[in-house]
């Protein structure tokens, strides 16, 4: 199970379509005004676990773990009918559980109310009562139907591109030292790709960054994985030079096949690895990849738009990043956060700064629209013939609540 | 403002099915650190047996409230919802309800330490060949299986492994198991103790910071040891944790080892030498290894007695793994192992259904239970079932406690 995707809860029962996304935010669509605000709440509670989860010293995986159990609990669940702040330190607390790293319920608590008290944020509500936290871990892993194996695309990276001695960086821990990773069934299990740490530590940021979307729910991690080493190879300057001789070499006759760069690798860096040749021999839908790249390249666009205070994001730039370095001013830190290199846009001026001021969203200004999402449900829950129609699918929940 | 969870909490709870909604709690098996164990039958359908494990709800004063789900609870849940082997307990599902965790297990009529009991106390005879071989054929199974999927197990002893009415082996119990799949912390960092004393490989008891699949072989070898004496081969007694949590050096186990195997010579486990116990050990007497002569009376077979031996091997990097253990040729020499291991058994010779009694702590049965059944109809039932002979053994052992092994309460 550990090593076996196609056999884990994950894939059989929460990788999910589109419509089933849909289907999970209808009530919250009647509540914003635009439908957009609903991707912004998506970045705005990731960067929020990623923050508690710091503060936790909790380890990206287990971070990562958190986010996943949070979309896949708002899959049944509404935005305004819930406090996704309790449910947020519900998540890093169960979180830490299953991936073997406990911290004590005392400590989540108190963490979280530091943290949502801080002044970008504006939370005004968390219970400084431990059994209000216990008894939503309750609720949760009820919603969660108990499945608390969540399978990342970091493994996904490592295992395609890592070195040993890449184990000094980010998260050691990360690395199946010393142990079988057993049979790729998806991949050809034809050697490996080999990054510099670079290249490699900007797939791993790509991927971090995937969970401020619902790319988790959607595809199963490998495929995400890939998406980020596709990503990096373009945006990379050195893996993209790379690929750019590879194409001019393609002309003459070059010896340089798939079997050829598996024997040079390991023994010489120098010579270059067929990086085509590498990506064409994984045995995955390349367009379903795309598809992928597309929604980061997305994410990223739409992200621009978020700002959040830097000063306080110390843990997010150890990370050689920061969501607000364009509206600082400051140069990007992350290439991968610049879409202009695939788009190529007129919309995005030169120096990155916001195409519009007005359109510029805030934690304080999304904290705001859930209150304003939840009083207004409460409303319509009390009077139901206040004009904004209810649609509650009766039906529905009832199949649902039968499983 | 209002609690803002509130809608959320009403749906849910008008959503939510009582256990004892869709469940007859037939009575109580046994108890142990984290909870209880109950017989039960789904509602309105007959001989659908289920084992119930009820996790103790923390209590404050007589005022029950919600704390934090154990992690020994939230690995079980976790890994159970994993994992479909024909050999390891399956759980049907988790019910969450008044505070209270209810893991709903398939049932198994027997388990190994019943199965022990009733050779060497009722039938006074050493178990039959094919019994024995099957038993840990399919136990090694189980644990090919679990060890495929990166999971220690780290409590097998007889009385976590369990056998159906049909005579399939379950092993059952994963609340100390751990996935090993690249770990986020060292194994010991979480648990300082592991594995029942006298089923606790040597490189635990001299403090080794890791170890892998082996622990589980060696607890293997002393099971089938077991199930051919009919009493634990390694019967030592535990050293306590000091007044510090500080581990303490586990002489008397060792020593129970080295009696039987010998003093470990340091070309055959180079390792040793880096145990943070190894000083210790270097201190107590040498003996010869006299697993041979042990196995004369006991398990009379040849290639048994290899089993055992690589089952043994001091080194855990030489120790038999589950594979090549399902591949050794005692397992190919008749008689051969059966999917059903009652298969040479006669009717007369089955161990004895599971028995059951009344909960004495009815504050654990599910408050509707209780109302249900009148204490007069309890009794009955339960003193019926303490005619059937029943040997109590425990079911999917609650472990955890400082008892080597865990026995079941008499009616």
């Amino acid at each position: 199970m550990a090593t076996d995707f196609w056999a884990s809860s994950h894939y059989k029962r929460w990788i999910l379509d589109r419509a089933t996304l849909k289907q999970a935010r209808v009530d919250d669509l009647q509540y914003v005004d635009y439908p957009e605000q609903l991707d912004f709440l998506n970045i705005y509670f990731a960067s929020l676990i990623f923050k508690l989860g710091k503060r936790l010293q909790l380890r990206q995986r287990v971070i990562a773990t958190a986010t996943v159990f949070f979309r896949r609990f708002y899959v049944k669940n509404s935005y305004c009918e819930t406090d996704p702040f309790i449910v947020i330190s519900a998540c890093c607390y169960v979180a830490a559980k299953a991936e073997e790293s406990p911290v004590h319920i005392k400590n989540v608590v108190a963490e979280s109310r530091q943290v949502y008290s801080q002044e970008e944020y504006g939370i005004k509500h968390f219970p400084t009562d431990n059994s209000k936290l216990a008894e939503m871990e309750f609720y949760l892993v009820d919603d969660l139907e108990c499945d608390l194996v969540v399978f990342h695309p970091y493994r996904t990276l490592m295992s395609l591109c890592g070195r040993e001695a890449v184990a000094t960086i980010a998260e050691a821990g990360e690395l199946g030292i010393g142990i079988n990773d057993g049979p790729r069934y998806w991949g050809t299990g034809e050697g490996k790709l080999e990054l510099e740490e670079g290249p490699l530590q900007m797939a791993w940021f790509i991927i971090n960054d995937t969970y401020r979307s619902e790319l988790c729910l959607l595809y199963p991690p490998h495929l995400i994985a890939i998406a980020a080493i596709y990503l990096t190879l373009i945006l990379n300057v050195t893996t993209r030079a790379t690929l750019q001789n590879q194409a001019q070499a393609q002309s003459a006759p070059a010896p340089s096949t798939r079997r050829s760069s598996r024997t040079s690798s390991g023994t010489q860096k120098k010579a270059p690895q067929d990086i085509v040749g590498f990506m064409a021999g994984l045995n995955v839908s390349m367009s379903l990849v795309a598809t992928i790249a597309q929604e980061i390249i997305g994410l990223y666009t739409l992200w621009e738009r978020y700002k959040e205070d830097a000063a306080a994001d110390s843990g997010r730039s150890a990370f050689g990043r920061s969501a607000s370095s364009a509206s600082a001013g400051t140069k990007r830190s992350a290439p991968s956060r610049d879409p202009s290199v695939f788009m190529g846009s007129e919309e995005l001026s030169a120096g990155g700064t916001p195409a519009q001021p007005d359109d510029v969203v805030t934690p304080q200004y999304l904290t705001q629209l859930l209150a304003r999402m939840r009083e207004a449900r409460l409303a319509d829950l009390a009077h139901p013939a206040s004009g904004r129609p209810v649609a509650v699918n009766k039906m529905l929940e009832r199949t649902q609540a039968a499983g | 403002m209002d609690d803002p969870m509130r809608v959320y909490r009403a749906k849910r709870d008008t959503a939510h099915i009582n256990v004892t909604t869709k469940y007859d709690i037939v009575g109580f098996i046994s108890s142990g650190t984290y909870g209880r164990v109950y017989k039960a039958n789904t509602k309105n359908v007959k001989d659908e047996l289920w084992a119930i494990k009820k996790f103790k709800p923390d209590k404050e004063g007589d005022v029950v409230t919600y704390t934090g789900i154990s992690q020994s609870a939230i690995r079980e849940i976790a890994l159970n919802r994993e994992i479909f082997h024909v050999n390891v307990v399956a759980l049907r599902e988790v019910i969450l309800e008044d505070k209270s965790i209810y893991m709903v297990f398939e049932y198994a009529e027997h388990d190994f330490l019943q199965v022990i009991h009733h050779y060497s106390q009722t039938l006074r005879t050493s178990i039959p060949a094919a019994l024995l071989k099957s038993l840990t054929y399919q136990l090694l199974n189980g644990l090919l299986y679990l060890h495929n999927c990166h999971i220690l197990h780290r409590d097998l002893k007889p009385a976590n492994i369990l056998i159906t009415s049909k005579g399939v082996v379950k092993i059952g119990d994963l609340g100390l198991a751990r996935i090993t799949y690249q770990p986020l912390q060292p194994l010991f960092a979480g648990d300082k103790v592991v594995v029942t004393i006298w089923y606790r490989a040597p490189e635990l008891l001299m403090g080794a910071k890791h170890y892998h699949k082996a622990v589980d072989c060696w607890a293997v070898g002393c099971v089938l040891a077991e199930l051919a004496s009919l009493r634990p081969i390694f019967k030592g007694d535990e050293a306590k944790l000091d007044s510090k949590k500080n581990v303490p050096f586990q002489k008397d186990q060792l020593l129970k080892i080295l009696e039987v195997l010998g003093t470990p010579e340091e070309r055959d486990w180079p390792g040793i030498r880096s145990m943070p116990e190894y000083a210790n050990v270097k201190r107590l007497d040498t003996y010869p290894n006299r697993l041979y002569e042990w196995c004369r009376n006991r398990l009379p077979s040849n290639s048994g007695y290899e089993l055992l031996n690589q089952l043994f091997a001091y080194d855990p990097d030489k120790r038999l793994n589950a594979r090549e253990a399902l591949l050794h040729k005692w397992f190919h020499e008749e008689p051969l192992p059966t999917m059903n291991v009652f298969d040479t058994t006669s009717d007369a010779q089955l161990p004895p259904r599971r028995r059951i009694s009344h909960d004495d702590a009815p504050s654990m049965m599910p408050a509707q239970a209780t109302q249900a059944l009148p204490a007069g109809q309890f009794s009955q039932q339960a003193h019926l079932q303490s005619q059937t002979h029943g040997s109590a053994g425990s079911f999917a052992s609650l472990s955890g406690g400082g008892h080597p092994r865990k026995k079941g309460r008499l009616a």
